[in-house]
C-alpha cells in the first residue's frame, strides 16, 4: 500500500463538495422544519388534519437535519476553516429562521421568543470559538515558519 | 519542515498538507502495523489513516503528533490481537540488570519480535524502531513509565533468549 493507496482513500472524509452537501441537506432540513413548527405553534384553531400534515412535514424536515447533522459530524471531520464556515451557516441559519418566524407569526408567544434568544446565543457562541481557534492555529503556524 | 506545522496545517484544513502528512508517516505505520501482527494489513493500516483524519480536529497538541498517531495505530493492532492482549501479564516486574542492550539491534529485533508477547513486542518496537521517549510508549500504551521500562526489561531479555535460541550470539 503507498501513501497515494492511502490519500485516494481518504478522499471520501475529505471531500469538499460531500461536506457541503450535508451541510446543505441539514440547512434545508432545518429550516423547513423550523418554518413549518413556528406556523404550527402560532396559528391558533388549526384543524386536525392540518396539523397531522405540519406534524409530518417537521418530521420530514427534523429527519433530514439531524442526518446531515450526524453526517457532518460524524462521517466527516471538520477542520478550522470548516468550522468558521460552519458557524457562519448557522447564523445565517438562525437569521432566516428570526426574520421568518417574525413574518410568519401574528404573536410571537414569549417562551418562543427565549428559545430563539438561546439558540442566537449558541450560533453566535459557536462561531466565535471557531473564529478564536483557527486564527491560534494561524499564529501556531506562523510561529513555526509556515 | 517540522511534524508539527505539517499537522497544524492539516488542522487548519489545507487538503495539500494531508499527503504531505501521509507521505511522512505511511512507512512508520505500515511498519508498526506489520511488525505487531506478524503480517501487513492494508485494512488496519487503513483503518488507522481514517482514525487519524477524523481525530486531526480534536488533537489539543500538534507537537505530540507522534505519540497520538502511536497510539491510534495501537487501537486498531489491539482490535486484531485481542487474544494475545487478553494473556495475563506477569505479575513480578523484572528489575534485574539489563544485560541484553548489547544484543539489541534494530534489525536483529525485527527479525525476532514476532515471537514475543504483544506487550513486550510493542514497547520494543516503539522505543527501539520507532525511537520514541519512554513519556510517549507510556503514553501510547497507556501505562506508567514505570511499567514501559519493565516491559522493555522483560522484552529485551526474551527477545536475547529468541535470538540465542536462532542460534545468535550475545
Amino acid at each position: 500500500m503507498t501513501p497515494e493507496d492511502v490519500l485516494g482513500r481518504l478522499g471520501a472524509p475529505l471531500s469538499l463538495r460531500r461536506r457541503i452537501a450535508y451541510v446543505g441537506v441539514a440547512f434545508l432540513g432545518l429550516v423547513g422544519a423550523a418554518l413549518i413548527g413556528v406556523l404550527w405553534a402560532t396559528e391558533p384553531g388549526l384543524p386536525a388534519r392540518t396539523q397531522v400534515s405540519f406534524a409530518v412535514l417537521v418530521a420530514i424536515g427534523a429527519g433530514w437535519a439531524a442526518f446531515g447533522g450526524w453526517a457532518i459530524t460524524r462521517r466527516t471531520p471538520l477542520f478550522a476553516r470548516d468550522r468558521v464556515v460552519a458557524g457562519w451557516l448557522g447564523l445565517v441559519a438562525w437569521t432566516v429562521f428570526t426574520v421568518g418566524s417574525m413574518v410568519v407569526a401574528p404573536a410571537v408567544p414569549a417562551w418562543l421568543i427565549v428559545l430563539v434568544a438561546l439558540l442566537g446565543a449558541t450560533a453566535a457562541a459557536n462561531l466565535t470559538h471557531a473564529i478564536r481557534t483557527r486564527a491560534a492555529l494561524l499564529r501556531r503556524k506562523s510561529e513555526l515558519g509556515g | 519542515m517540522s511534524d508539527e506545522l505539517v499537522v497544524v496545517r492539516c488542522q487548519l484544513g489545507e487538503r495539500e498538507a494531508f499527503a504531505e502528512l501521509v507521505t511522512a508517516w505511511h512507512g512508520r505505520v505500515e511498519r508498526y502495523v506489520g511488525r505487531m501482527l506478524g503480517r501487513a494489513d492494508d485494512d488496519v493500516v487503513q483503518e488507522v489513516w481514517l482514525a487519524v483524519v477524523r481525530g486531526l480536529p480534536r488533537l489539543r497538541q500538534p507537537d505530540r503528533f507522534a505519540p497520538w498517531l502511536f497510539a491510534i495505530a495501537r487501537r486498531a493492532v489491539m482490535n486484531r490481537l485481542r487474544d494475545a492482549y487478553a494473556a495475563p501479564e506477569p505479575a513480578a516486574p523484572d528489575d534485574q540488570p539489563d544485560e541484553a542492550s548489547a544484543v539489541v539491534d534494530r534489525e536483529l529485533i525485527a527479525g525476532a519480535l514476532a515471537a514475543l508477547p504483544a506487550r513486550e513486542r510493542e514497547v520494543l518496537l516503539l522505543f527501539h524502531l520507532e525511537d520514541l521517549p519512554l513519556d510517549a510508549c507510556a503514553q501510547i500504551c497507556a501505562v506508567p513509565v514505570g511499567t514501559v521500562k519493565s516491559r522493555l526489561n522483560r522484552g529485551r531479555r526474551l527477545l536475547r533468549e529468541e535470538l540465542l535460541r536462532k542460534g545468535y550470539e550475545a
